[in-house]
């Protein structure tokens, strides 16, 4: 089999066999519905395991277990805690469509939602960033309104991997009365994700970029009663989120944000030293060659670099053919022949943006992947600059 | 989903013709910031045929195979046929070329136009 070099773990990771392996027995054997468990054996078996699944996921984030609900991934919760925080502050608080704050960066989950709600009446401010990829809390300040109930800045950005200022910005929120909500799908189990410390009342994770599965994710909701539910149902997860649960996945979220936090220090050190090795060697061996986004305030596991002079499509069929995969802009936009939102919000014009390219490490990445990464890719680059 | 055949990855990996041409009958140019491209064909006429065709590109993968195939494809073409090629001829040539794809990919298409046409104004 050719070799392959995968450095698209912002996109999704592999699931790690551990958490497979916890997983297995809940889809044949452990296969009965958690809600069954008061008249059920089996029920109770399965319920035993998805409670100690959201034990697990509330000691990764510093959170009660009961404030963690079960969701279908982070896009979901996302969807939801916009949607269900706006209805339910307007209906029962405002009596009028109340305001939404957020970032021109935000992940589509965040921004798509955001625009629903727009179209319903609700109203919307998209906060400028900075050149740094950084949000600047002032500028949060700015937006707020008497009618302002939620802010939602996301803790780190999935594509230049700049971490946001989180605690100052749930400060300002909870000043002027508003809650905070904070899209950690980046974040979590990849650096100290704690809902205490950063004081916000919602929080969005999702299993698979943290060698979880797929299908599965999770929010953080400090108080029951400050949002409607979304997904409507059999009562669920305190009524506020229906659907038999998926056992196999919450099983595996669990044991995946156990390891996760096992990991955690020793993984941020080893991806931190391998990703400023990749930059280095590449920096030194390509001209005009510049990171997108602040190179403190970032994920260890996150490197977007701009390549003058390129096109990243062709870069990255390119690095496809010698066996490394990477991204332009998010997976979820790699369909689009558009420049990514996120750079052109930090000031890219179309060519910086069309010339950037993502490179994102995790568990799976060796020292030989990188120094893989570093000695091909330059050659792709002389290749494409040479047809100019 | 749109996907490249693996005809269009042959062509953009190993593109023929790359280059300019000395003392050209035509040529055509084209930048575009919003697409980030920028391109220069160059064609040499021989009796009301295309003799030679190179160019030099910075632009997406699709771009890049569907210069390459036509640089090969207009040789001995006359001007008229090479002016009137379209894409779903071009897309024929690669094995299909996602559709989504022909815009961008359509900047060959111009600029060898452009070429064709200046060669024209020239001979005048």
């Amino acid at each position: 089999m050719k070799k392959i070099v995968y450095l698209d773990n912002a996109a999704t990771t592999p699931v790690d066999p551990a958490v497979l392996e916890e997983m297995r027995p809940y889809f044949s054997e452990q296969f009965a519905n958690p809600m069954t468990y008061a008249h059920s054996s089996l029920g109770d078996t399965a319920h035993t395991a998805v409670e100690e699944a959201r034990k697990r996921v509330a000691s990764l984030i510093n959170a009660r277990p009961e404030q963690v609900i079960f969701t279908g991934g982070g896009t979901e919760s996302d969807n939801w805690i916009l949607k269900g925080v706006l209805e339910r502050a307007s209906r029962e608080r405002l009596h009028k469509p109340g305001h939404l704050v957020t970032a021109e960066f935000e992940h589509h989950a965040i921004l798509h939602s955001a625009l629903a709600l727009e179209r319903q009446g609700y109203e919307v401010t998209f906060v400028k960033v900075g050149r740094n990829g950084i949000v600047d809390p002032d500028d949060v300040r700015r937006a707020m309104r008497p009618t302002t109930v939620l802010v939602s800045i996301m803790h780190a950005n999935n594509e230049i991997g700049t971490i946001q200022p989180i605690a100052q910005i749930a400060r300002i929120a909870h000043e002027r009365g508003a809650l905070m909500h904070t899209d950690a799908v980046q974040t979590t189990a990849h650096i100290p994700v704690d809902v205490e410390a950063m004081g916000v009342d919602f929080l969005s994770i999702s299993a698979h970029k943290f060698n979880g599965p797929k299908g599965v994710g999770a929010a953080f909701v400090r108080d029951h009663e400050s949002l409607y539910p979304f997904v409507d149902g059999g009562g669920q997860e305190w009524g506020l989120r229906g659907s038999t649960h998926n056992v196999p996945g919450i099983v595996g979220m669990g044991r995946a944000a156990q390891l996760g936090r096992e990991r955690l220090t020793s993984e941020m050190k080893r991806l931190t030293a391998l990703r400023s090795a990749l930059f280095e060697k590449l920096a030194s061996r390509i001209d005009r060659l510049t990171m997108n986004g602040d190179a403190q305030q970032r994920l260890p596991q996150n490197l977007n670099i701009r390549i003058d002079g390129i096109d990243n499509e062709a870069l990255l069929l390119a690095m496809n053919e010698a066996g490394i995969i990477a991204a332009g802009g998010s997976a979820c936009t790699a369909q689009e022949t558009v420049p990514s939102h996120v750079l052109t919000s930090i000031g890219c014009d179309v060519k910086e943006a069309k010339a950037s390219i993502r490179l994102s490490l995790g568990l799976v990445t060796t020292n030989e992947d990188i120094d893989y990464a570093a000695d091909v890719i330059p050659g792709l680059v002389r290749f494409l600059r040479s047809m100019a | 989903m749109d996907k490249y055949s693996r005809a269009t990855i042959r062509e953009f990996m190993s593109p023929s013709n790359i280059g300019s041409i000395e003392n050209p009958s035509g040529v055509g140019h084209i930048t575009d910031n919003a697409d980030a491209v920028e391109l220069t064909v160059y064609i040499s006429v021989e009796g009301g045929r295309i003799a030679d065709m190179k160019y030099r590109i910075a632009g997406c993968t699709a771009l890049i195979a569907t210069l390459s195939v036509l640089s090969r494809e207009v040789l001995g073409m006359t001007v008229e046929d090479a002016f009137a090629l379209d894409m779903a001829y071009v897309s024929r040539l690669l094995d299909g070329l996602p559709e989504s794809k022909w815009r961008c990919a359509g900047y060959a298409l111009q600029a060898l136009q452009m070429a064709i046409s200046d060669y024209r104004s020239r001979a005048q």
